[in-house]
């Protein structure tokens, strides 16, 4: 598989997540591991350009295919917009959500650049934050389709 | 600009490891209350180390302010005790040989209302009281013959007297669903001994109490422990005292290997919730709404081990009266072992349940004295200098104000119909302890600090505190991790008070030729009348809430929540709004649907799905707040204060529409049903 544009190999065993492989072998801890079920999005990355959650793919899966982590949203060691958007609007606080919201809302402004609240709401419903009561992830998805 | 957090390389309790490291799992009771009568772990794989009860014999029992809880259950008292605990080397292996160790239990009977458990007669938790622990900073009251582990009681005045002078009084009962913390990092710690000595790091708000109560534990000196408390990824109070971290130390004194413990998400449900309440209010008014006494009744359900339940317990019965002036007073306040899983600290600490009560209450006794309830409680409202139920003397008092804003954020004058609005009056951690050393290392200060990061920002916010004072540039501030090898002694990082209480120790060592300061708040409650000091420092509130009402379905949409919190200095602009949105957004999931749900004392909601968070679909159209600022004025701790009112203003507006709910959280099968009994 590639992962982040790099051709990237791993031994697996038959049950194992994607999620798990990423974290425990593949050295890329930044997507989160919090509910292991596919319910707060926290490891949410692309697969072929597809959003998932990292947790609901088999690592074998996976196998072949093309992987866009956190680690990899930027490109040439710099913020994607949408990283940047989220610091310039306080986006985070904890920040155990953000590296799954950051490549949802990166995934969203793809599809869609301009989206209307209800856009957000209804793209970004799967990405739970306990920490920040959400408006300020609103206004960092405005900054960065701005820019987009 | 950067950020580790938005790239992904922030690293937390979750991603620690050390070399060698094995990976644990708890095996859990499944009966809420049963004897242990044989664990055997014979087809467990050789790889794996197992702890069973005869490992931790000579280990000492714990619990931060009652010493109730041993680190395995002999006698599981809630469903998911820890029974027994395996270390692997790898987390699928641990969780493969879970199932492997078989356990023989002989059930007994068990309770799960802090009602019927504190009726004489009830099966009892735990035989005998225990020693109180190392973070029970009042004296406890346990009741002797029954299960509840402290009672703490006000004595005002004479309400007997008080409700014969009424003319219109209101007596309701009012219950409090659990509700979980659900911080996106689950519990996860490591631990490793290096000869007698432990090391652990973990996501911990309570680093200094972890020390000590591990150090009783394990029967050590709380200098052969250190503790480094790594960046959480979230808490809210769920990450306290100790938790997972003397099994994991356990298994490290077994295995002689580091051991990593990283709780399963279903797990967190097992481990800590927020108290279920029932709360009583009997308020008496005269016709022209002048309150002459208040009566307040709480059972507070801390569950299997008391944990810090009976300051919560106490916490719910001081701020029980709220910003009144009341000439009569009486509060008793019970904290009640039952077979769930514990309840501990949670954002708001014991007062949303009793703010839910009182200020439902109110607006019931306005109804029935024809009074705007905004009247009411202006007419009632406590001002600068005016002395609280406990004794203490009330200064910079700005509950006006803040009911005011809040009132007329939501247009109150223009008419309210499905509007409601509440006031909150919260207490911080009294009495408590910070201390704060400043090293210079070249141009940089280092600040030697043991308060914790779990996303409330108290790092940026001392660290611009520091620049402030020291008048240099913030990059210049370090804030290291704390680890209490190296930091001067701290309460905790809870009750809102970091922000105000570390920044005064850090204007103190500002001061100090050798860069130290250290600050103490005195005070404390008699537990048996409720005369001290409650709280040096009040955090003072209020929400306001515009509702409608979906007739067919009796779901509740809440269209424009807003709160006014009194800010005095704001130190830190951006976690000010931060922690303002995430305590109202809290707030809005304990109104409308957050809610810990049992059969026979098995939780049935334990994942993300079935136990709802708000998302961002719940986020209402008008999302509003002001924080009235004060230059000059006290720093006012912000990380709970908007979340207490949320609750009752949402309730209170459901009541305009002639909807009257007593119980949290107002679901729709609970609100469908108060609307076939309109009033």
């Amino acid at each position: 598989m590639t992962i982040n544009g790099v051709p990237r190999e791993a031994d697996v065993w038959p049950g194992e997540s994607l999620l798990f492989a990423l974290r425990e072998r593949l050295g890329l801890p930044g997507s989160k591991n919090a509910c292991e079920q596919g319910e707060c999005g926290s490891c949410s990355i692309l697969m072929d350009g597809t959003l998932v959650c990292a947790c609901l793919v088999l690592a074998a899966q996976a196998d072949g295919h093309d992987l866009v982590t956190v680690e990899g949203l930027g490109e040439n060691g710099s913020l994607h917009p949408v990283q940047e958007a989220f610091v310039e609007a306080g986006a985070v606080q904890c920040g155990f959500c953000t590296p799954g919201l950051v490549v949802a809302v990166a995934d969203l402004l793809r599809r869609d650049p301009t989206p209307s609240d209800d856009a957000i709401r209804e793209a970004l419903s799967g990405n739970l934050c306990r920490c920040t009561g959400y408006a300020k992830i609103f206004d960092a998805v405005r900054i960065a389709a701005t820019r987009a | 600009m950067s950020d580790p957090r938005a790239t992904g390389s922030a690293r937390y309790a979750e991603d620690f490891e050390l070399p060698g490291m094995l990976h644990a799992r708890i095996v859990r009771s499944l009966f809420p209350h049963a004897r242990v009568v044989r664990v055997d772990a014979s087809a467990v794989p050789e790889s794996c180390i197992v702890l069973t009860p005869d490992d931790v014999r000579d280990l000492s029992p714990y619990g931060c302010q009652i010493e109730d809880q041993n680190v395995l259950a002999e006698r599981a008292r809630h469903v998911g005790d820890p029974v027994a605990a395996v270390a692997a080397p790898t987390p699928e292996q641990a969780e493969e040989a879970v199932p492997l160790v078989e356990i023989d239990y002989e059930q007994l009977p068990a309770v799960f209302d802090a009602v019927e458990a504190a009726q004489p007669g009830a099966p009892l938790l735990h035989e005998t009281a225990a020693a109180g622990g190392a973070a029970a900073y009042f004296a406890m009251r346990p009741q002797p013959g029954t299960n509840i582990c402290h009672r703490f009681r006000i004595r005002h005045g004479d309400v007997d007297a008080g409700f014969a002078e009424a003319d219109a009084i209101v007596e309701r009962m009012y219950r409090i669903a659990g509700a979980q913390h659900a911080h996106m990092e689950p519990h996860a710690c490591v631990a490793h001994w290096d000869g007698n000595r432990l090391e652990l790091w973990t996501g911990t708000q309570t680093p200094f109490s972890m020390r000590d109560d591990l150090a009783t534990i394990f029967g050590i000196p709380p200098e052969a422990i250190r503790i480094v408390s790594l960046p959480m990824g979230g808490s809210f109070g769920a990450k306290t005292f100790v938790r997972t971290e003397a099994i994991a130390a356990a298994l490290a004194r077994k295995a002689q290997r580091p051991v990593k413990l990283v709780l399963p998400r279903s797990e967190e449900w097992q481990t800590l919730n927020r108290h279920p309440a029932t709360v009583t209010v009997k308020l008496g008014a005269r016709a022209d709404g002048t309150l002459v006494a208040s009566q307040t009744t709480c059972y507070a359900d801390t569950g299997a081990y008391a944990d810090c339940g009976p300051g919560v317990a106490q916490k719910m019965g001081f701020a029980a009266p709220g910003p009144y002036r009341i000439p009569n007073v009486r509060v008793d306040a019970y904290c009640v072992y039952t077979n769930l899983a514990p309840n501990g600290a949670f954002r708001g600490y014991g007062q949303m349940q009793s703010t839910w009560a009182r200020e439902r209450a109110l607006d019931t006794l306005a109804e029935q004295l024809g009074l705007d309830p905004v009247e009411l409680r202006l007419r009632n409202i406590v001002r600068d200098g005016d002395v609280y139920c406990t004794g203490e003397t009330l200064h910079d008092v700005r509950f006006a104000e803040c009911l005011e804003a809040a009132a007329a954020a939501v247009r109150w004058s223009e008419g309210r119909r499905g509007k409601g609005i509440a006031l909150v009056m919260k207490g911080m951690q009294t009495p408590s302890r910070a201390a704060i050393a400043i090293e210079r290392d070249g141009d940089d200060y280092v600040l030697r600090c043991a308060t914790t990061e779990m996303g409330q920002g108290a790092k940026r916010a001392l660290s611009l505190e520091a620049a402030r004072l020291l008048g240099v540039d913030v990059a210049r501030i370090r804030f290291p991790d704390p680890d209490t090898s190296l930091v001067p002694y701290d309460t905790r990082t809870t009750s809102s008070r970091s922000t105000y209480m570390m920044s005064r120790a850090l204007a103190e060592a500002v001061r100090d030729p050798r860069g130290y300061g250290e600050i103490r708040n005195e005070g404390g409650l008699d537990p048996d009348t409720g005369q001290g000091i409650a709280s040096t420092h009040w955090h003072q509130g209020a929400a306001a809430a515009d509702v409608e009402v979906d007739e067919e379905t009796g779901k509740v949409t809440v269209t424009h929540l807003h709160t006014t919190t009194y800010a005095g200095r704001v130190v830190n602009r951006l976690g000010a709004e931060l922690q303002t949105e995430g305590s109202m957004i809290m707030g809005l999931g304990t109104a409308l649907f957050e809610e810990v749900a049992f059969e026979d004392g098995q939780v049935i909601n334990a994942n993300l799905s079935d136990y709802a968070t708000p998302s961002f679909a719940d986020v209402p159209t008008r999302f509003t707040y002001e924080l009235i600022e004060e230059d000059g004025a006290d720093v006012h701790g912000l990380g709970e204060t908007a979340l207490p009112p949320v609750p009752p203003a949402v309730g209170n507006a459901v009541a305009s529409l002639g909807i009257e709910v007593d119980e949290l959280p107002l679901k729709p099968e609970t609100v469908l049903a108060a609307m076939k009994v309109r009033v």
